[in-house]
Protein backbone atom coordinates (compact mmCIF):
# COMPACT_ATOMS: atom_id res chain seq x y z
CA UNK A 1 0.00 0.00 0.00
CA UNK A 2 1.11 3.45 -1.03
CA UNK A 3 0.21 5.24 1.68
CA UNK A 4 1.46 2.65 4.45
CA UNK A 5 4.75 4.86 5.44
CA UNK A 6 2.05 8.29 5.64
CA UNK A 7 -0.52 6.30 8.04
CA UNK A 8 2.02 4.77 9.82
CA UNK A 9 3.40 8.18 10.51
CA UNK A 10 0.29 10.19 11.58
CA UNK A 11 -0.45 7.41 14.11
CA UNK A 12 3.09 7.28 15.22
CA UNK A 13 3.16 10.51 15.89
CA UNK A 14 -0.06 10.25 18.64
CA UNK A 15 1.17 7.52 19.60
CA UNK A 16 4.16 8.15 20.79
CA UNK A 17 2.77 11.67 22.20
CA UNK A 18 0.47 9.55 24.62
CA UNK A 19 3.27 7.05 25.73
CA UNK A 20 5.28 10.11 26.29
CA UNK A 21 3.01 11.72 28.66
CA UNK A 22 2.97 8.91 31.29
CA UNK A 23 1.70 10.93 34.06
CA UNK A 24 -1.46 11.38 32.02
CA UNK A 25 -1.72 7.43 30.70
CA UNK A 26 -1.82 7.03 34.84
CA UNK A 27 -4.08 9.54 35.48
CA UNK A 28 -6.47 8.17 33.15
CA UNK A 29 -6.75 5.23 35.23
CA UNK A 30 -8.08 7.18 38.60
CA UNK A 31 -11.29 8.04 36.42
CA UNK A 32 -12.48 4.65 36.12
CA UNK A 33 -11.51 3.64 39.68
CA UNK A 34 -13.17 6.54 41.48
CA UNK A 35 -16.38 5.77 39.74
CA UNK A 36 -16.07 1.99 40.35
CA UNK A 37 -15.06 2.39 43.85
CA UNK A 38 -17.33 5.53 44.86
CA UNK A 39 -20.37 4.94 42.74
CA UNK A 40 -20.25 1.29 43.09
CA UNK A 41 -19.74 0.74 46.48
CA UNK A 42 -22.04 4.31 46.76
CA UNK A 43 -24.97 2.75 44.68
CA UNK A 44 -24.29 -0.29 45.64
CA UNK A 45 -25.28 0.36 49.28
CA UNK A 46 -28.58 1.14 48.86
CA UNK A 47 -28.88 -2.11 47.41
CA UNK A 48 -29.93 -5.31 49.82
CA UNK A 49 -27.40 -7.90 50.77
CA UNK A 50 -26.48 -9.80 47.61
CA UNK A 51 -27.33 -7.59 45.08
CA UNK A 52 -24.28 -5.07 46.51
CA UNK A 53 -21.95 -7.21 45.40
CA UNK A 54 -23.58 -7.85 42.15
CA UNK A 55 -23.66 -3.82 41.31
CA UNK A 56 -19.85 -3.74 41.73
CA UNK A 57 -19.69 -6.92 38.53
CA UNK A 58 -21.94 -5.20 36.87
CA UNK A 59 -20.84 -2.12 36.78
CA UNK A 60 -16.92 -3.39 35.39
CA UNK A 61 -18.50 -3.85 31.71
CA UNK A 62 -19.37 -0.17 31.73
CA UNK A 63 -16.16 1.10 33.72
CA UNK A 64 -14.40 -0.24 31.10
CA UNK A 65 -16.50 1.00 28.20
CA UNK A 66 -15.86 4.22 30.03
CA UNK A 67 -12.05 4.22 29.73
CA UNK A 68 -12.74 3.56 25.92
CA UNK A 69 -15.09 6.01 25.31
CA UNK A 70 -12.88 8.73 26.83
CA UNK A 71 -9.61 7.73 25.36
CA UNK A 72 -11.08 7.10 21.91
CA UNK A 73 -12.84 10.22 21.77
CA UNK A 74 -9.80 12.22 23.13
CA UNK A 75 -7.49 11.08 20.60
CA UNK A 76 -10.12 11.49 17.97
CA UNK A 77 -10.37 14.97 18.52
CA UNK A 78 -6.50 15.60 18.15
CA UNK A 79 -7.60 15.73 14.32
CA UNK A 80 -9.28 19.19 15.64
CA UNK A 81 -6.45 20.03 18.18
CA UNK A 82 -4.11 19.68 14.93
CA UNK A 83 -5.63 22.05 12.96
CA UNK A 84 -5.89 24.79 15.66
CA UNK A 85 -2.15 24.46 16.03
CA UNK A 86 -1.37 24.23 12.31
CA UNK A 87 0.21 20.88 12.51
CA UNK A 88 -2.28 19.64 10.52
CA UNK A 89 -1.39 21.42 7.02
CA UNK A 90 1.60 19.27 7.02
CA UNK A 91 -0.94 16.49 6.67
CA UNK A 92 -2.94 18.66 4.47
CA UNK A 93 -0.14 19.34 1.88
CA UNK A 94 0.88 15.38 1.80
CA UNK A 95 0.43 13.83 -1.18
CA UNK A 96 -2.26 11.61 -0.35
CA UNK A 97 -6.09 11.51 -0.14
CA UNK A 98 -6.88 13.44 2.80
CA UNK A 99 -9.29 10.61 4.08
CA UNK A 100 -6.24 8.69 4.89
CA UNK A 101 -5.55 11.47 7.94
CA UNK A 102 -8.95 10.75 9.31
CA UNK A 103 -8.12 6.84 8.96
CA UNK A 104 -4.61 7.11 10.87
CA UNK A 105 -5.68 9.12 13.15
CA UNK A 106 -8.42 6.53 14.39
CA UNK A 107 -6.20 3.88 14.33
CA UNK A 108 -4.05 5.70 16.79
CA UNK A 109 -7.45 6.19 18.87
CA UNK A 110 -8.78 2.74 18.71
CA UNK A 111 -4.63 1.37 19.78
CA UNK A 112 -5.11 4.21 22.77
CA UNK A 113 -8.03 3.31 23.80
CA UNK A 114 -6.98 -0.25 24.00
CA UNK A 115 -4.33 0.32 25.96
CA UNK A 116 -5.47 2.26 28.69
CA UNK A 117 -8.49 -0.64 28.81
CA UNK A 118 -5.78 -3.32 29.29
CA UNK A 119 -4.41 -1.43 31.95
CA UNK A 120 -7.14 -0.85 33.61
CA UNK A 121 -8.14 -4.72 33.31
CA UNK A 122 -4.93 -5.65 34.75
CA UNK A 123 -5.77 -3.60 37.74
CA UNK A 124 -8.97 -5.25 37.74
CA UNK A 125 -7.59 -8.71 38.33
CA UNK A 126 -5.23 -7.19 40.78
CA UNK A 127 -7.93 -5.86 42.67
CA UNK A 128 -9.69 -9.22 42.75
CA UNK A 129 -12.78 -7.90 41.33
CA UNK A 130 -12.71 -9.72 37.87
CA UNK A 131 -10.62 -13.02 36.83
CA UNK A 132 -8.10 -13.02 34.19
CA UNK A 133 -9.78 -14.96 32.06
CA UNK A 134 -12.94 -13.14 32.11
CA UNK A 135 -9.94 -9.78 31.52
CA UNK A 136 -9.05 -11.89 28.65
CA UNK A 137 -12.28 -12.42 27.18
CA UNK A 138 -13.13 -8.50 27.34
CA UNK A 139 -10.56 -7.85 24.94
CA UNK A 140 -12.63 -8.80 22.13
CA UNK A 141 -15.78 -6.78 23.13
CA UNK A 142 -13.33 -3.98 23.93
CA UNK A 143 -12.06 -3.90 20.64
CA UNK A 144 -14.95 -3.24 18.89
CA UNK A 145 -16.16 -0.64 21.40
CA UNK A 146 -12.70 1.05 20.61
CA UNK A 147 -13.29 1.43 16.95
CA UNK A 148 -16.87 2.23 17.60
CA UNK A 149 -15.94 5.28 20.28
CA UNK A 150 -12.95 6.29 17.87
CA UNK A 151 -15.72 6.59 15.10
CA UNK A 152 -17.88 8.74 17.21
CA UNK A 153 -14.63 10.90 17.80
CA UNK A 154 -13.97 10.93 14.02
CA UNK A 155 -17.46 12.06 13.61
CA UNK A 156 -17.45 15.04 16.22
CA UNK A 157 -13.85 16.09 14.90
CA UNK A 158 -14.93 16.27 11.27
CA UNK A 159 -17.68 18.54 12.12
CA UNK A 160 -15.90 20.96 14.85
CA UNK A 161 -14.10 24.06 13.40
CA UNK A 162 -11.96 24.42 16.64
CA UNK A 163 -11.75 23.56 19.76
CA UNK A 164 -13.25 26.05 21.14
CA UNK A 165 -16.24 23.75 21.57
CA UNK A 166 -14.23 21.59 23.11
CA UNK A 167 -17.07 21.75 26.37
CA UNK A 168 -20.05 21.41 24.26
CA UNK A 169 -18.48 18.23 23.40
CA UNK A 170 -17.80 16.84 26.86
CA UNK A 171 -21.37 18.03 27.66
CA UNK A 172 -23.24 17.46 24.55
CA UNK A 173 -21.66 14.35 23.41
CA UNK A 174 -19.65 12.48 25.79
CA UNK A 175 -21.68 12.47 29.12
CA UNK A 176 -24.68 11.57 27.70
CA UNK A 177 -23.32 8.71 25.73
CA UNK A 178 -22.20 7.61 28.93
CA UNK A 179 -24.63 7.37 31.35
CA UNK A 180 -27.76 6.71 28.39
CA UNK A 181 -25.71 3.19 27.52
CA UNK A 182 -26.85 1.06 30.05
CA UNK A 183 -23.26 1.13 31.94
CA UNK A 184 -24.15 2.35 35.03
CA UNK A 185 -27.74 0.24 34.78
CA UNK A 186 -29.62 -2.17 33.56
CA UNK A 187 -31.72 -0.75 30.16
CA UNK A 188 -34.67 -2.45 31.03
CA UNK A 189 -35.72 -0.70 34.32
CA UNK A 190 -35.29 2.79 32.50
CA UNK A 191 -38.60 4.39 31.57
CA UNK A 192 -39.74 4.06 28.25
CA UNK A 193 -38.29 7.14 26.65
CA UNK A 194 -35.25 6.88 27.83
CA UNK A 195 -34.78 3.29 26.72
CA UNK A 196 -35.38 4.49 22.86
CA UNK A 197 -32.57 6.93 23.41
CA UNK A 198 -30.68 4.12 24.70
CA UNK A 199 -31.50 2.54 21.81
CA UNK A 200 -30.47 4.75 19.46
CA UNK A 201 -26.82 5.55 21.10
CA UNK A 202 -24.40 2.62 19.25
CA UNK A 203 -22.16 2.86 22.60
CA UNK A 204 -25.00 1.21 24.30
CA UNK A 205 -24.18 -2.06 21.80
CA UNK A 206 -20.53 -1.53 23.02
CA UNK A 207 -21.09 -1.58 26.92
CA UNK A 208 -24.19 -4.62 26.17
CA UNK A 209 -21.54 -6.79 24.20
CA UNK A 210 -18.57 -6.79 27.00
CA UNK A 211 -22.02 -7.59 29.36
CA UNK A 212 -21.51 -10.69 27.90
CA UNK A 213 -18.06 -11.50 29.00
CA UNK A 214 -19.17 -11.05 32.42
CA UNK A 215 -20.88 -13.15 34.28
CA UNK A 216 -22.37 -10.69 36.75
CA UNK A 217 -23.42 -8.34 33.97
CA UNK A 218 -26.74 -9.09 32.89
CA UNK A 219 -26.78 -7.97 29.10
CA UNK A 220 -29.99 -6.55 27.05
CA UNK A 221 -29.55 -7.58 23.55
CA UNK A 222 -27.85 -10.61 21.97
CA UNK A 223 -24.61 -11.04 20.59
CA UNK A 224 -25.58 -10.59 16.95
CA UNK A 225 -27.34 -7.67 17.53
CA UNK A 226 -24.29 -6.12 19.41
CA UNK A 227 -21.83 -6.56 16.66
CA UNK A 228 -24.23 -5.97 13.72
CA UNK A 229 -25.23 -2.60 15.14
CA UNK A 230 -21.48 -1.63 16.24
CA UNK A 231 -19.93 -2.97 12.97
CA UNK A 232 -22.24 -1.05 10.61
CA UNK A 233 -22.22 2.12 12.74
CA UNK A 234 -18.47 2.35 13.14
CA UNK A 235 -18.18 1.41 9.01
CA UNK A 236 -20.95 4.19 8.57
CA UNK A 237 -19.68 6.85 10.81
CA UNK A 238 -15.58 6.13 9.80
CA UNK A 239 -17.26 6.66 6.20
CA UNK A 240 -18.99 9.73 6.68
CA UNK A 241 -16.35 11.50 8.83
CA UNK A 242 -13.33 10.30 5.70
CA UNK A 243 -16.08 12.36 3.21
CA UNK A 244 -16.51 15.53 6.04
CA UNK A 245 -13.14 15.42 6.42
CA UNK A 246 -12.58 15.40 2.82
CA UNK A 247 -14.12 18.62 1.83
CA UNK A 248 -12.23 21.53 2.19
CA UNK A 249 -15.21 24.20 3.78
CA UNK A 250 -13.93 21.94 6.78
CA UNK A 251 -10.46 23.53 6.68
CA UNK A 252 -10.86 26.91 5.26
CA UNK A 253 -10.01 28.14 9.50
CA UNK A 254 -6.85 26.84 8.26
CA UNK A 255 -6.25 28.56 5.47
CA UNK A 256 -8.66 31.59 5.13
CA UNK A 257 -7.49 32.88 8.53
CA UNK A 258 -5.20 35.40 7.23
CA UNK A 259 -7.91 36.82 4.02
CA UNK A 260 -10.11 36.78 6.76
CA UNK A 261 -7.90 38.99 8.81
CA UNK A 262 -7.32 41.70 6.83
CA UNK A 263 -11.21 42.40 6.21
CA UNK B 1 9.21 16.10 -23.64
CA UNK B 2 9.58 18.11 -21.13
CA UNK B 3 6.18 20.53 -20.31
CA UNK B 4 6.52 24.33 -21.43
CA UNK B 5 5.72 25.23 -18.00
CA UNK B 6 5.93 24.80 -14.68
CA UNK B 7 3.06 26.70 -13.75
CA UNK B 8 -0.24 27.75 -15.53
CA UNK B 9 -3.25 29.40 -14.33
CA UNK B 10 -6.23 30.74 -16.86
CA UNK B 11 -9.14 32.69 -15.48
CA UNK B 12 -8.49 31.63 -11.94
CA UNK B 13 -10.96 33.09 -9.56
CA UNK B 14 -11.53 32.56 -5.79
CA UNK B 15 -14.45 33.99 -4.53
CA UNK B 16 -15.61 34.16 -0.39
CA UNK B 17 -19.51 34.92 -0.36
CA UNK B 18 -19.77 38.08 -2.11
CA UNK B 19 -15.99 38.86 -1.33
CA UNK B 20 -13.52 38.41 -4.33
CA UNK B 21 -9.93 36.76 -3.18
CA UNK B 22 -8.35 36.41 -6.56
CA UNK B 23 -9.80 37.69 -9.69
CA UNK B 24 -9.38 35.87 -13.48
CA UNK B 25 -5.72 35.37 -12.80
CA UNK B 26 -3.63 33.96 -15.86
CA UNK B 27 0.06 33.12 -15.44
CA UNK B 28 2.77 31.04 -17.09
CA UNK B 29 5.76 30.66 -15.36
CA UNK B 30 8.61 28.59 -16.67
CA UNK B 31 10.86 25.46 -15.42
CA UNK B 32 13.34 26.96 -13.16
CA UNK B 33 12.11 30.16 -12.78
CA UNK B 34 12.45 32.52 -9.68
CA UNK B 35 8.99 33.99 -9.94
CA UNK B 36 7.63 36.30 -6.80
CA UNK B 37 4.07 37.42 -6.39
CA UNK B 38 4.06 41.16 -4.89
CA UNK B 39 1.31 43.03 -2.81
CA UNK B 40 0.06 44.46 0.16
CA UNK B 41 -1.50 41.92 3.11
CA UNK B 42 -4.80 40.91 1.55
CA UNK B 43 -4.14 41.70 -1.97
CA UNK B 44 -4.96 37.33 -2.78
CA UNK B 45 -1.49 36.44 -2.65
CA UNK B 46 -2.09 33.46 -0.47
CA UNK B 47 -5.29 32.88 -1.53
CA UNK B 48 -3.21 32.19 -5.34
CA UNK B 49 -0.99 30.49 -3.80
CA UNK B 50 -3.39 27.75 -2.12
CA UNK B 51 -5.13 27.11 -5.60
CA UNK B 52 -2.05 26.13 -7.18
CA UNK B 53 -1.08 23.71 -4.14
CA UNK B 54 -4.72 22.15 -4.07
CA UNK B 55 -4.92 23.40 -0.47
CA UNK B 56 -8.34 25.22 -1.46
CA UNK B 57 -10.19 24.78 -5.24
CA UNK B 58 -11.29 27.63 -7.25
CA UNK B 59 -14.42 29.32 -7.46
CA UNK B 60 -13.40 29.34 -11.46
CA UNK B 61 -10.40 28.94 -13.70
CA UNK B 62 -8.06 26.36 -13.92
CA UNK B 63 -4.46 25.42 -13.05
CA UNK B 64 -1.71 23.30 -13.74
CA UNK B 65 1.39 22.31 -12.60
CA UNK B 66 3.87 20.69 -15.50
CA UNK B 67 1.08 19.35 -16.90
CA UNK B 68 -0.91 18.21 -14.20
CA UNK B 69 -4.23 19.61 -13.65
CA UNK B 70 -4.47 21.13 -9.68
CA UNK B 71 -8.53 20.01 -9.68
CA UNK B 72 -8.06 16.48 -11.31
CA UNK B 73 -5.18 15.05 -9.96
CA UNK B 74 -4.51 16.83 -6.42
CA UNK B 75 -2.67 14.06 -4.60
CA UNK B 76 -0.27 14.08 -7.83
CA UNK B 77 0.29 17.75 -7.58
CA UNK B 78 1.13 17.34 -3.60
CA UNK B 79 3.75 14.90 -4.24
CA UNK B 80 5.29 17.73 -6.79
CA UNK B 81 5.14 21.10 -5.19
CA UNK B 82 6.57 21.84 -1.95
CA UNK B 83 4.44 25.03 0.69
CA UNK B 84 5.94 26.64 2.78
CA UNK B 85 3.24 28.39 4.88
CA UNK B 86 2.67 31.67 5.97
CA UNK B 87 3.14 30.75 9.82
CA UNK B 88 4.45 27.52 10.60
CA UNK B 89 3.36 23.85 10.25
CA UNK B 90 5.77 22.02 12.43
CA UNK B 91 4.86 20.75 15.85
CA UNK B 92 6.63 22.51 18.08
CA UNK B 93 6.90 20.07 21.16
CA UNK B 94 8.71 17.67 18.89
CA UNK B 95 12.03 18.14 17.85
CA UNK B 96 13.92 19.16 14.03
CA UNK B 97 14.66 15.71 13.54
CA UNK B 98 11.05 14.02 14.54
CA UNK B 99 9.40 16.61 12.72
CA UNK B 100 11.50 16.26 9.74
CA UNK B 101 11.08 12.57 9.52
CA UNK B 102 7.23 12.82 10.54
CA UNK B 103 7.00 15.04 6.97
CA UNK B 104 9.64 12.73 5.10
CA UNK B 105 7.13 9.48 6.06
CA UNK B 106 4.30 11.87 4.98
CA UNK B 107 6.02 12.01 1.40
CA UNK B 108 6.73 8.70 1.29
CA UNK B 109 10.50 8.51 1.86
CA UNK B 110 12.19 5.27 3.40
CA UNK B 111 13.78 6.00 7.11
CA UNK B 112 17.10 5.69 5.31
CA UNK B 113 16.32 7.95 2.40
CA UNK B 114 14.56 10.77 4.66
CA UNK B 115 17.87 10.69 7.20
CA UNK B 116 19.70 11.36 4.08
CA UNK B 117 18.04 14.12 2.84
CA UNK B 118 17.41 15.74 6.63
CA UNK B 119 21.08 15.60 6.73
CA UNK B 120 21.50 17.03 3.26
CA UNK B 121 19.37 20.13 4.12
CA UNK B 122 20.13 20.82 7.65
CA UNK B 123 23.86 20.91 6.72
CA UNK B 124 22.91 23.68 4.31
CA UNK B 125 20.88 25.45 6.83
CA UNK B 126 23.74 25.46 9.18
CA UNK B 127 21.12 22.97 11.65
CA UNK B 128 23.31 19.69 12.32
CA UNK B 129 24.02 20.74 16.29
CA UNK B 130 20.21 21.52 16.31
CA UNK B 131 18.77 18.24 15.09
CA UNK B 132 17.50 17.31 18.40
CA UNK B 133 16.46 19.99 19.85
CA UNK B 134 12.57 20.42 20.06
CA UNK B 135 11.72 23.47 18.41
CA UNK B 136 10.37 25.44 21.07
CA UNK B 137 14.24 25.85 21.81
CA UNK B 138 15.03 27.16 18.10
CA UNK B 139 14.69 31.10 17.16
CA UNK B 140 12.60 32.22 14.71
CA UNK B 141 15.04 32.09 12.16
CA UNK B 142 16.17 29.05 12.59
CA UNK B 143 12.49 27.57 12.85
CA UNK B 144 11.52 29.18 9.56
CA UNK B 145 14.96 27.19 7.86
CA UNK B 146 13.46 23.83 9.50
CA UNK B 147 10.43 24.90 7.90
CA UNK B 148 11.48 25.25 4.11
CA UNK B 149 13.39 22.14 5.05
CA UNK B 150 10.30 20.14 5.77
CA UNK B 151 9.28 22.14 2.27
CA UNK B 152 11.84 20.89 -0.17
CA UNK B 153 12.42 16.97 1.52
CA UNK B 154 10.63 14.91 -1.44
CA UNK B 155 12.65 17.70 -3.98
CA UNK B 156 9.53 19.10 -5.20
CA UNK B 157 9.77 20.38 -8.85
CA UNK B 158 8.21 23.65 -7.93
CA UNK B 159 8.47 25.49 -4.20
CA UNK B 160 6.04 27.74 -2.84
CA UNK B 161 7.24 29.95 -0.40
CA UNK B 162 4.26 31.93 1.22
CA UNK B 163 5.93 35.34 3.01
CA UNK B 164 9.37 33.38 4.05
CA UNK B 165 10.80 36.00 5.59
CA UNK B 166 7.57 37.90 7.55
CA UNK B 167 8.20 38.46 10.81
CA UNK B 168 12.53 37.72 11.05
CA UNK B 169 14.91 40.56 11.65
CA UNK B 170 16.95 41.87 8.76
CA UNK B 171 20.32 38.96 9.55
CA UNK B 172 17.48 36.11 9.56
CA UNK B 173 15.80 37.54 6.26
CA UNK B 174 19.26 37.29 4.53
CA UNK B 175 19.98 34.03 5.86
CA UNK B 176 16.47 33.05 4.32
CA UNK B 177 16.93 34.49 1.09
CA UNK B 178 20.56 32.51 1.01
CA UNK B 179 19.32 29.00 1.43
CA UNK B 180 16.46 29.61 -1.02
CA UNK B 181 19.32 30.63 -3.38
CA UNK B 182 21.75 27.62 -2.86
CA UNK B 183 18.54 25.22 -3.03
CA UNK B 184 17.60 26.95 -6.91
CA UNK B 185 21.21 26.44 -7.77
CA UNK B 186 21.67 22.83 -6.47
CA UNK B 187 18.05 21.35 -7.02
CA UNK B 188 17.29 23.64 -9.82
CA UNK B 189 13.33 24.02 -8.46
CA UNK B 190 10.98 26.43 -10.11
CA UNK B 191 10.13 28.98 -7.28
CA UNK B 192 6.91 30.58 -6.67
CA UNK B 193 7.38 33.11 -4.03
CA UNK B 194 4.96 35.66 -2.48
CA UNK B 195 6.61 39.11 -0.05
CA UNK B 196 5.03 42.54 0.87
CA UNK B 197 8.76 43.32 1.27
CA UNK B 198 8.94 44.38 -2.19
CA UNK B 199 12.94 44.77 -2.21
CA UNK B 200 13.22 41.17 -1.46
CA UNK B 201 12.11 40.47 -4.55
CA UNK B 202 14.76 41.66 -6.99
CA UNK B 203 16.49 38.46 -7.28
CA UNK B 204 13.68 36.98 -8.69
CA UNK B 205 13.40 36.47 -12.71
CA UNK B 206 9.65 37.64 -12.83
CA UNK B 207 7.82 39.79 -10.77
CA UNK B 208 4.00 40.74 -10.57
CA UNK B 209 2.02 43.24 -8.45
CA UNK B 210 -1.39 42.05 -6.94
CA UNK B 211 -3.71 44.44 -5.63
CA UNK B 212 -7.32 43.45 -4.41
CA UNK B 213 -6.87 40.01 -6.45
CA UNK B 214 -6.36 40.89 -9.79
CA UNK B 215 -2.78 41.07 -11.26
CA UNK B 216 -1.88 44.63 -12.04
CA UNK B 217 1.94 45.22 -13.95
CA UNK B 218 4.82 42.89 -14.34
CA UNK B 219 8.05 42.14 -15.70
CA UNK B 220 11.51 41.63 -14.93
CA UNK B 221 12.43 43.43 -11.76
CA UNK B 222 15.08 45.43 -13.33
CA UNK B 223 13.69 46.36 -16.20
CA UNK B 224 10.76 47.70 -14.47
CA UNK B 225 12.96 49.66 -12.47
CA UNK B 226 14.82 51.21 -15.37
CA UNK B 227 11.54 52.22 -17.18
CA UNK B 228 10.25 53.40 -14.16
CA UNK B 229 13.14 56.35 -13.60
CA UNK B 230 17.01 56.54 -13.76
CA UNK B 231 16.64 58.61 -10.05
CA UNK B 232 14.02 59.22 -7.82
CA UNK B 233 13.77 62.99 -6.40
CA UNK B 234 12.35 63.32 -2.41
CA UNK B 235 11.89 67.16 -1.43
CA UNK B 236 10.59 68.50 2.12
CA UNK B 237 8.98 71.57 1.51
CA UNK B 238 6.59 73.93 3.39
CA UNK B 239 4.96 75.63 0.37
CA UNK B 240 4.31 72.43 -1.93
CA UNK B 241 2.39 74.16 -4.27
CA UNK B 242 4.95 76.39 -5.72
CA UNK B 243 7.83 74.28 -5.47
CA UNK B 244 5.62 71.81 -7.44
CA UNK B 245 4.34 74.51 -10.41
CA UNK B 246 8.86 75.11 -10.58
CA UNK B 247 9.33 71.33 -10.70
CA UNK B 248 6.21 69.74 -12.25
CA UNK B 249 7.49 71.27 -15.94
CA UNK B 250 10.50 69.30 -15.98
CA UNK B 251 9.99 65.88 -14.18
CA UNK B 252 6.14 65.82 -14.44
CA UNK B 253 3.46 65.60 -11.39
CA UNK B 254 4.47 64.10 -8.39
CA UNK B 255 3.55 61.63 -5.43
CA UNK B 256 2.31 64.05 -3.20
CA UNK B 257 2.04 63.74 0.45
CA UNK B 258 1.11 66.52 2.55
CA UNK B 259 5.29 68.08 2.90
CA UNK B 260 6.61 65.44 0.84
CA UNK B 261 6.72 65.23 -3.01
CA UNK B 262 8.05 62.48 -4.76
CA UNK B 263 8.98 62.69 -8.62
CA UNK B 264 10.58 60.85 -11.05
CA UNK B 265 13.52 61.25 -12.79
CA UNK B 266 13.78 59.80 -16.50
CA UNK B 267 17.10 61.32 -17.54
CA UNK B 268 19.77 60.28 -16.17
CA UNK B 269 21.85 63.90 -16.83
CA UNK B 270 20.31 66.41 -14.68
CA UNK B 271 22.30 67.88 -12.38
CA UNK B 272 21.12 67.77 -8.68
CA UNK B 273 23.47 70.22 -7.80
CA UNK B 274 22.20 73.05 -9.52
CA UNK B 275 18.80 72.51 -8.71
CA UNK B 276 19.39 72.35 -5.37
CA UNK B 277 20.63 76.44 -6.32
CA UNK B 278 17.88 77.08 -8.47
CA UNK B 279 15.22 75.79 -5.35
CA UNK B 280 17.30 77.48 -3.18
CA UNK B 281 16.04 78.31 0.67
CA UNK B 282 12.37 76.34 -0.65
CA UNK B 283 13.10 73.44 0.31
CA UNK B 284 13.98 71.73 3.74
CA UNK B 285 15.30 68.83 2.14
CA UNK B 286 16.64 67.30 -1.19
CA UNK B 287 17.23 63.74 -2.00
CA UNK B 288 17.91 61.78 -4.78
CA UNK B 289 18.22 58.00 -5.18
CA UNK B 290 18.39 54.79 -8.02
CA UNK B 291 14.58 53.99 -7.88
CA UNK B 292 13.77 50.73 -6.61
CA UNK B 293 10.40 48.04 -6.62
CA UNK B 294 8.94 49.60 -4.07
CA UNK B 295 8.78 52.82 -6.32
CA UNK B 296 7.86 50.76 -8.57
CA UNK B 297 5.18 49.45 -6.76
CA UNK B 298 4.00 53.35 -5.59
CA UNK B 299 4.23 54.62 -9.50
CA UNK B 300 2.32 52.11 -10.80
CA UNK B 301 0.15 49.89 -8.89
CA UNK B 302 -1.23 52.29 -5.40
CA UNK B 303 -4.93 53.69 -6.47
CA UNK B 304 -5.15 56.87 -6.55
CA UNK B 305 -7.06 57.45 -3.36
CA UNK B 306 -3.07 56.76 -1.49
CA UNK B 307 -2.10 60.33 -2.83
CA UNK B 308 -0.69 58.97 -6.51
CA UNK B 309 -1.47 61.82 -8.51
CA UNK B 310 -1.52 61.82 -12.23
Amino acid sequence: MKNWLAVKAVAGRELSKVFRQRGRLISSMVRPLIWLLVIGSGVGSMLQGSQQEGYLGFLVPGIVAMTLLFAALLSALTLVYDKEFGVMRMMMIAPIEHYWIVIAKLIAATITAMVQALMLLVILVLIGLIQWDIALLLLIPAFATAVCCAAIGGLIAAWSKTLDNFAVIMNFFIFPLFFLSGALYPVSQLPELLKYVVLINPFSYGVDLMKHAVPAAESDFSIVTDIAVLASFSVLAIVIACWRFSRESVHEPLFHRVTGKKS
Amino acid sequence: MAPKFAIRANGLTKRYGQAVAVNKLDLTIQPGQFYGLLGPNGAGKSTTIHMLTTMTSPTSGEAFIADKSVAEQPVAIRGSVGLVFQDSALDRMMTVDENLQFAAALYNLKPAQANERIDELLSIFGLQKKRHMKLVALSGGQRRAVDIARGVLHKPKVLFLDEPTIGLDLPNRRAIWRFVEQLRKEEGMTVFLTTHYLEEAVACDRVDFIQKGELQYGGAPNALIRDLAAFILEIDCADTEAVNKALSPEFGQPIWEDEHLTYRVKDKNVDFTQLQHSLGDAVISLQWRKPNLNDVYLWTVCPPETGVVT
